[in-house]
């Protein structure tokens, strides 16, 4: 080894340090020990490799909150797609005889017991009216009028101190005709009044209300309510009907559907342009991106809300049009109906610019890793090199910005559809709900009740769960 | 900062224009004509109204031409909704009433969510800050349709402080106090959210150690030298804020019956009246932008160190 020493070269030689020598000198065989078969065992068990996903997925099990929101989710799209197969009625199904049923019912039994005092209350009424007028012996008008006449008369008669001239009597009786009137009606509406104060009232709420019959829950029609006596199965209207006998609760599931399917596919839209036309953006950089963020922050700065209503107001005659001329994809139009597929159109136009930007910021970050120039230097395209490995590393972000879209998207939604440019019959959606059940706020406040609650119970878990989402996948944002 | 606003405000002039495009053309893509009703003229007819109303000359001039009368303030007339009326006197007259409640609403939201961010962020993971988030998470989840007919149902009506509907022969603060509660509240939520992230990152900084190792009051501390770099965010959510309250505003005004420029534009849009919705579209998109470029210039106001010549943002 000795004679292997050298000089240590002076600073800044380019001969080799020779101490790297001695590295070619291998320890001799006996100065490790190796590891028996359990420590391998423990080795690997106490580094044992967590992916990606099997990370944020434990850091998200921990967060409840967000828990929480992905059972109500769960929930909630359990009623949406499965809930309107359980239920025997269809949405746009019009069930005769069961208009404008409430969320409750009576029984058939207190419902016949109710006509029944109705019934008895009317009679009782006519017979009261009946004795009313007997006994305040209202007399007749002809009766009412001479004698009137007759007394004023002698009043008058009286005052003059005897008789009265004929042609003065005559103009006398003619003015009092229209006094006599006057006084009548008023003795009539003294009758009435007086009539009104032993009134009892046929009115059916307060009926129940004095015979003391309280509602259950879910609303049946009269005839479904029979049928139920007579044995068969019949399924309750929870949520009531509306005015057209349609089931309210199926109404709302297939709106929550809607709501749910529009929210997916805005977000998948959104995903897909925002993410390829971030990443070339931020790939291509030099005059390419230069060009891409001009248009992007043109779009940014168009006011979309307008763009939208402007875009379903316009396209609506092509795609009535469309749909008639059955070619390719009509029967597509039909299901989705005019306005769900400008509301797509615009969300494809104008929505994608936040998913471009954030997918560009996190590409500039990246291009210029050894990663990248490996691949390059391994001679990979830019194709296959966002794709293979800058998309890849932006994931979390992509997942978070793409499932708060849904929301958002959501919002929209029933934010255009409650300004009647939505959905299009007879389809319906939560916002279109809300807008119909307007009107009737007052006296029917339920119908307002049931579709808000879904679609801000929905939104908010949807937000929680995106929230919850964020943190797990990026926990650098957490805050 | 003069090239700066210069190239700003040549944007702002360059998404009016292409608004205004994208209007006409979409306006005349649509199938049928102005003059197709239950008695279509005769064809002689109707070739002298399109003569008289520049229909029968190509599409680039009649843009150019629109947009010409467009600059003069001369938006067309109704066909439909008030006919013959200038579209740009229904503006006028509609206008007013959505941008005060507008105003209002944004006016309030701000003044309420800044204070109540501050508090949530100084506060943190007390009791305070998780009932603040709770509500401003609910109040970003609810709908402005929603949240207007709560506050309807429970505050709205005989016997209750306000009035249901909105009457023009008698409006008093009243009538405007439900609408700007519920335009207000979903920027509110979402302004408070801001700020308290804002807030959040600041206090956290080195320079609020500094200062309190100076001994400032907390106080102090929290509004002087904390809220002034957390303002940056909450200013850039302005501009998009003003664009979403007058847009938001269509559903309050549908609920509260008001009879402002939203309502219209919505009204107009089911009627299909073209002359008011491309005014209409063009004057907000225009409102919008200018908006958007004052609240942009006002970045450099409230915060000297932002670059602006690098990129806006």
């Amino acid at each position: 080894m000795a004679d292997k020493k050298m000089k240590k070269a002076p600073l800044g030689s380019l001969q080799p340090d020779p101490d790297i020598f001695d590295w070619n000198d291998l320890p001799a065989d006996d100065v490790f020990e190796k590891a028996s078969g359990q420590e391998k065992e423990s080795f690997i068990q106490d580094r044992k490799s967590v992916s990606y996903w099997a990370d944020a997925w434990r850091r998200l099990r921990h967060n409840v909150v967000a828990m929480v929101a992905a059972v109500v989710l769960i929930l909630i799209m359990l009623f949406a797609f499965v809930g309107p197969m359980l239920v025997p009625y269809g949405y746009a199904q019009t069930i005769r005889g069961a208009e404008n049923l409430h969320p409750w019912h009576t029984s058939l039994q207190d419902q016949l017991r109710v006509e029944e005092e109705i019934q008895r209350r009317k009679d009782v009424l006519q017979a009261a009216e009946e004795e009313a007028l007997t006994a305040a012996a209202l007399p007749s008008w002809e009766e009412f009028k001479d004698q009137y006449v007759a007394e004023q008369l002698a009043a008058e008669a009286a005052k003059q101190g005897g008789k009265l001239t004929r042609q003065r009597e005559n103009i006398l009786k003619a003015q009092m005709a229209n006094e006599a009137g006057k006084a009548y009606a008023a003795l009539k509406e003294q009758a009435a009044a007086d009539k009104d104060a032993v009134t009892i009232s046929t009115d059916e709420e307060t009926v129940k209300k004095e015979l003391g019959i309280g509602n259950r829950p879910f609303g049946y029609s009269r005839a479904e309510l029979e049928r139920k006596a007579a044995g068969e199965k019949v399924f309750p209207h929870v949520f009531g009907t509306d005015y057209l006998g349609r089931d309210r609760m199926v109404r709302v599931m297939i709106g929550a559907r809607v709501s749910l399917i529009v929210g997916v596919c805005s977000a998948l839209l959104v995903l897909i342009i925002g993410a390829v036309y971030g990443a070339i953006s931020g790939y291509a950089g030099g005059v390419v991106d230069t060009v891409m963020q001009r248009i992007v922050e043109l779009i940014y700065s168009i006011p979309e809300v307008l763009v939208i209503l402007l875009i379903s107001a316009t396209l609506k005659p092509f795609l009535d049009d469309y749909q008639n001329a059955g070619k390719l994809f009509s029967g597509l139009v039909t299901m989705l109906g005019p306005n769900l597929i400008s509301m797509f159109i615009a969300f494809a136009l104008l929505y994608w610019v936040t998913m471009s930007r954030i997918v560009r910021g996190q590409i500039l970050q990246l291009k210029n890793q050894e990663y990248v120039t490996a691949a390059r230097a391994l001679g990979a395209g830019g194709g296959r090199v966002i794709k293979r490995h800058l998309l890849p590393n932006c994931i979390g972000q992509i997942v978070t910005t793409t499932f708060l879209q849904i929301p958002s998207a959501i919002f929209l939604e029933s934010f255009l559809s409650f300004l009647g440019v939505g959905v299009s019959a007879p389809l319906t959606s939560l916002g279109s709900m809300c807008s119909e059940a307007l009107a009737g706020m007052y006296t029917y406040p339920y119908r307002l009740l049931f579709p808000a609650v879904i679609l801000s119970v929905m939104i908010l878990s949807l937000n929680l769960f995106g929230d919850g989402l964020r943190d797990a996948l990026d926990p650098r944002l957490k805050k | 900062m003069p090239k700066y606003i210069a190239k700003r405000v040549f944007m702002a002039l360059l998404t009016v224009l292409v608004v205004a495009c994208i209007t006409f053309f979409l306006m005349h893509a649509i199938p049928g004509n102005p003059w197709l009703s239950e008695k279509t003229p005769a064809p002689s007819v109707i070739e002298a109204l399109n003569k008289k109303y520049g229909l029968d000359q190509p599409l680039p001039v009649q843009l150019v031409k629109y947009l010409g009368n467009m600059l003069r303030g001369d938006f067309g007339a109704s066909i439909k909704m008030s006919k013959n009326r200038a579209v740009a006197s229904i503006i006028a007259e509609k206008f007013p009433v959505s941008a005060k409640i507008g105003a209002i609403s944004i006016l309030w939201s701000v003044i309420v969510a800044v204070p109540l961010g501050c508090l949530s962020a100084y506060k943190r993971s007390t009791w305070v800050d998780s009932t603040l988030r709770v509500v401003c998470t609910i109040g970003i989840s609810m709908p402005g349709f929603v949240v207007a007919t709560i506050l309807l149902l429970t505050l709205a009506g005989e016997g209750r402080p306000f009035p249901t509907m909105w009457n023009v022969n008698d409006v008093t603060w009243r009538s405007y106090v439900l609408p700007c509660l519920a335009l207000g509240f979903y920027p509110m939520c979402y302004l408070a959210r801001q700020t308290r992230t804002a807030m959040l990152d600041a206090i956290n900084q080195e320079y609020i150690k500094t200062a309190r190792s100076k001994g400032l009051k907390t106080g102090k501390i929290i509004f002087k030298h904390a809220l002034r770099n957390a303002l940056i965010p909450v200013i850039t959510y302005l501009g998009p804020q003003i664009a979403f309250t007058l847009c938001g505003g269509f559903v309050v005004e549908k609920v509260f019956s008001i009879p402002g420029l939203g309502r219209y534009f919505v009204d107009s849009i089911q009627a299909r009246d073209y002359p008011v919705i491309m005014g209409t579209t063009i004057f907000l998109a225009t409102f919008i932008v200018v908006m958007n470029l004052i609240v942009d210039l006002l970045y450099k106001v409230v915060d000297p160190r932002i670059n602006l010549e690098k990129g806006g943002n």
